[in-house]
């Protein structure tokens, strides 16, 4: 045994020298070059699959939102038309109810006239038999004198414009 | 010039207590370039890679996926190890096969002898090397299992409860393999660039002409060779520690 040990050359010394010299290497290597490129392929492979997570989201937005699009314009389209019969609705009414406010408005303007003349009327008979009375008293005057008095007049004339 | 096959590395100097040897020294130089390479790597790590962090994302990535795969929860904690052991051995050997490792040296008197001393020897060819890897791997492996399993957990693994003879038998089995497993690890790695390099001094001074285009199938295979082992080496040092700290063996 001690015999090959020599014939390889082996020493204790050296043996020692160099597992210090490895275990030395391996912290330098585990500081310096393990642990910043595992940290880094790491990160690289979390940011991937972020990426790609993000995309699929990205994607699902789109469409999400090409959806939305869809429906606003359908729900716009008949929101319009709900609108446009609405608006023909409420039209027609106002016509109708300007129509309907004329027809008023004429017969309102009608009984006036009407109302108008019948008083413009009264009041002339009454110019009129108010002018007659006074003719009548005048003739009257003149053909019987002085008669009858101021009562009897009166009575007499008021008889008369009556049966007239 | 006569390069004589020598299994144990050559000493060029001596630090103190410690020989330093050619393997040792690059040994160092390996710490020190992959030290270089990742810090210039991660200086500024960006989101969007390019250039230098880039090739080491993919190694690192195929390695944690490998790891994640046999290893699941725990493959935070086995990471560094298998991938620091991948990353040492393959440096290792890959730096092994540039030119001046083996043919830059001095002559020595040793003995009376006149002797060849490279100054640069490929890590792994050298069995103190592999040896302190499989130490360091095995060692590593029991202290992961008594972290996950609980000091009672583990030593359950080899002292069944029930004490028949059987089960003490088979526990004592268990504990002899765990030695071999060191045994195998270290003299696997050690073997095949031992016998690359002599492979290669052999091609390449078989005759004055050979030692030219020869060696590069050689060279090659040194390569694939150099790859294999350090992944074989990271994926048994991976399994043991797997199997070493799973819940309940017998």
């Amino acid at each position: 045994m001690e015999q090959i040990l020599k014939d390889f050359g082996i020493q204790p010394f050296l043996l020692a020298a160099q597992v210090v010299n490895f275990l030395i290497l391996l912290l330098i290597l585990k500081k310096f070059l393990y642990k910043p490129i595992l940290r880094v392929l790491d990160e690289r492979k979390s940011k991937i699959a972020q990426s790609l997570e993000e995309a699929a989201q990205i994607e699902k937005n789109l469409l999400k939102t090409e959806e939305d699009r869809e429906k606003i314009l359908n729900q716009a389209g008949i929101e319009a038309k709900q609108l446009i019969a609405l608006a023909s609705k409420s039209a027609d009414e106002i016509i109708s109810q300007a129509h309907q406010k004329a027809a008023l408005d004429m017969q309102g303007i009608l009984k006036k006239g009407e109302e108008t003349i019948r008083l413009e009327k009264m009041r002339m008979q009454q110019e009129i038999r108010e002018e007659l009375g006074d003719l009548v008293v005048v003739s009257l005057q003149k053909i019987v004198g002085k008669v009858l008095n101021k009562k009897d007049q009166k009575e007499m004339i008021n008889k008369s414009i009556k049966e007239m | 010039m006569e390069h004589t096959i020598i299994l144990a590395s050559e000493k060029i100097a001596q630090l103190g207590p410690i020989p330093l040897t050619n393997t040792l020294m690059v040994s160092l130089m390996v710490t020190f370039l992959l030290t270089i390479v990742s810090i210039l790597a991660t200086l500024k790590v960006k989101l969007v890679p390019s250039g230098l962090q880039n090739f080491l994302e993919v190694i690192i990535e195929v390695g944690y996926t490998q790891v994640e795969e046999l290893a699941h929860l725990k493959a935070k904690v086995f990471f560094p190890w298998v991938m620091t052991f991948f990353l040492f051995i393959i440096t290792a050997n890959w730096l092994g096969l540039f030119p001046g490792f083996g043919t830059v040296g001095f002559w020595e008197h040793q003995d009376g002898k006149e002797v060849f001393v490279p100054l640069l020897r490929s890590i792994n060819s050298d069995l103190n090397m592999t040896l302190s890897l499989a130490l360091v791997s095995a060692i590593t492996t029991h202290i992961l299992a008594i972290k996950f399993l609980g000091l009672m957990g583990y030593l359950k693994r080899w002292f069944s409860l029930q004490m028949f003879p059987v089960f003490l038998f088979v526990g004592f089995l268990e504990v002899i393999s765990e030695f071999t497993k060191v045994v195998s690890l270290s003299f696997r790695l050690f073997g095949n660039i031992f016998a690359g390099e002599v492979v290669l001094v052999t091609v390449a001074t078989i005759s004055k002409w050979t030692a030219f285009f020869v060696p590069l199938p050689f060279l090659f295979l040194e390569i694939i060779v150099g790859f294999v082992q350090a992944a074989v080496f990271m994926m048994l040092t991976l399994v043991f520690m797997v199997l070493l700290t799973e819940k309940g063996g017998h």
